[in-house]
């Protein structure tokens, strides 16, 4: 079950990720994306792939308001992100989850306070939080950890740490820039089941990866980037089994 | 909705908590800062207040004597002091006849009564003494009295019960408003202080306050720890500087007293009242928390 593709999402208001001609330039005369248009609907699970260098980076970071587009516009959980107030972006943050090429952990909090910072800034509620939070490390492997700082983690273990804390909180949408490049393949699995599942309970997943492989044994949706272009757009595959 | 702020509270006092023991350098540099400041600031309340409290002593007998001339009529007695008590600032008037002035002569002169004795008719002029209210016990509203009362028919001439009184309200008035001054000038430099060393505190911490943005803390999500840090080290400086001044003017009593006394008479200095000393705490608090807005305003902590 969890290996089957699920249907792409219709198309149009249903979307929960929306770009219409995208270009992003950080230096002028030099485009990370340029005049990309896609939708991402609910429970749908996206491979975003492509060299380094390619803008798979830039385009989540658009999407999570890190960055402004150039050009286009791209619609959020029905928000225009182009034209989003600076007010108005934590509350968007907080419907998506975010694992971080670079994870991005707090190095002076615990494990447990990683993962509850995504609970903390919607403040809910301690038992509810403490329960999700050991729920969710339960599920990463990690709960023997909890109170060990993310520095003393191995790396395979800090991206199960940024994996638990995007994923904590049920999204709406997930955007894992490359989750499993430090992982061995059995973790490797694990933690796509797990982001497999998030899909299976309705969030759009954006997962940005190398890995061919991973893209092959899934068959999901796959996005390729080249040179800031949309290369390829494969609605989904057969899963080689 | 409740448990959701509770859910809050815990979250910025338990961040606020780690912050504090995560830099005690930093924070002891603010609490020392502040408690110094609080410590001089306090020192110039405590002279002020003082100063304050002669004041008022004196000001108690702080009358005006309007002497009255002789045979004047029963009915025009009457009638100037009525205007006198109408006059701005007067709070009583009170009588005092030949009769009664010669009485309090004697009583003041025991022993040398023999003055009076070979007088066949009583020398001293009756009066009306005025009673001032607080706020004209000053030598500007004094002058003003004169000159409103001064011209009516049947008042021969003024006399000040104590002359030095209204300088040494000028005096006081002077001192408190030195003081104020250089307390103000204090308290700012502090704050400057205060606002440099919370934020190097923030600066180190700058990744993460990204990161808090980046998961969705929103500006204030972000601020209240900071705040509560500096509510915190603020409340810590203001009793810290209290605890000195109370220690130095218990210190420094003993030493002082001889010429305090030559000084101040009778009144023997006092602590400030504990309305002052939980205003100086309230000031220390308020340095801190301001402090960390100012180094969170420069930090730009972004929507
Ligand atoms: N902050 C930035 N400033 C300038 N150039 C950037 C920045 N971020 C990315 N780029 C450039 O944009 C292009 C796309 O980068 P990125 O989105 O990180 O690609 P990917 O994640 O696919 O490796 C690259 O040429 C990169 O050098
Ligand atoms: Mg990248």
């Amino acid at each position: 079950m969890k290996h089957l593709g699920v249907e792409p999402a219709h198309a149009g208001a249903g979307a929960m990720v929306r770009l219409f001609h995208v270009s992003k330039s950080y230096l002028a005369g030099s485009w990370a994306l340029r005049d990309v248009s896609l939708e991402l609907g609910k429970g749908e699970f996206v491979f975003l792939t492509g060299p380094s260098g390619a803008g798979k980076t830039t385009l989540m970071r658009m999407i999570f308001a890190d960055e402004r587009p150039s050009e286009g516009q791209i619609i959020v959980l029905g928000r225009n992100v182009s034209r989003l107030s600076p007010s108005a972006v934590p509350a968007l943050r907080r419907r998506i989850g975010v694992v971080f090429q670079d994870f991005k952990l707090l190095p002076r909090r615990t494990v447990e306070e990683n993962v509850g910072l995504a609970l903390d800034v919607v403040g809910t509620p301690p038992r509810e939080r403490r329960a999700r939070v050991f729920a969710m490390l339960k599920r990463v492997g990690l709960q023997h950890r909890r109170y060990h700082h993310p520095l003393s983690l191995s790396g395979g273990e800090q991206q199960r740490l940024a994996i638990a804390r995007a994923l904590v909180n049920d999204p709406e949408v997930l955007l894992a820039d490359e989750p499993t490049g430090n992982l061995d393949p059995d973790l490797t699995l694990e933690i796509m089941d797990l982001i497999a599942d998030a899909a299976a309970r309705g969030t759009a997943v954006f997962v940005a990866t190398h890995d061919h492989g991973l893209i092959e044994r899934y068959g999901r949706r796959v996005v390729r980037l080249e040179a800031g272009e949309l290369a390829e757009d494969t609605p989904i595959r057969r899963p080689m089994l | 909705m409740n448990q959701r702020w509770f859910a809050r509270l815990r979250y910025f006092l338990r961040t606020a908590w780690s912050g504090l023991r995560e830099s005690p350098v930093t924070g002891s540099v603010s609490v020392l800062t502040i408690a110094l400041c609080l410590l001089l600031v306090g020192s110039f309340a405590l002279l002020v207040a003082n100063m304050e409290r002669i004041l008022d002593r004196f000001g108690e007998e702080f009358r005006v004597s309007a002497y009255l001339e002789d045979d004047l009529a029963e009915a025009d007695l009457a009638m100037l002091r009525e205007r006198v008590a109408a006059a701005p600032g007067v709070d009583r008037v009170d009588l005092v006849t030949k009769e009664a002035a010669l009485e309090r002569f004697r009583a003041s002169h025991i022993g040398r009564a023999a003055l009076l004795e070979g007088l066949e008719e009583n020398p001293l002029p009756a009066s009306l003494e005025l009673v001032l209210a607080p706020e004209h016990r000053n030598a500007a509203a004094l002058e003003r009295l004169v000159g409103a009362v001064g011209g009516l028919p049947g008042i021969a001439e003024f006399g000040y019960g104590a002359d030095w009184v209204s300088g040494y309200h000028g005096a006081v008035t002077l001192v408190r408003g030195v003081a104020m001054v250089i307390g103000a000038v204090l308290v700012l430099a502090t704050l400057l202080i205060v606002t440099n060393t919370i934020r190097l505190a923030v600066y180190a911490r700058r990744d993460e306050v990204s990161i808090l943005r980046l998961v969705g803390g929103s500006r204030t999500f972000i601020a209240i720890p900071y705040l509560l840090e500096g509510a915190v080290q603020g409340l810590l400086g203001g009793l810290l500087g209290l605890a000195l001044l109370v220690t130095l003017f218990h210190l420094a009593l003993p030493v002082f007293s001889g010429s305090l006394e030559l000084l101040l008479g009778y009144v023997s200095p006092s602590f400030l009242e504990l309305r002052a000393c939980a205003g100086l705490v309230s000031v220390g608090a308020g340095l801190g928390v301001l402090g960390s807005a100012a180094a969170l305003g420069q930090g730009r902590l972004g929507g």
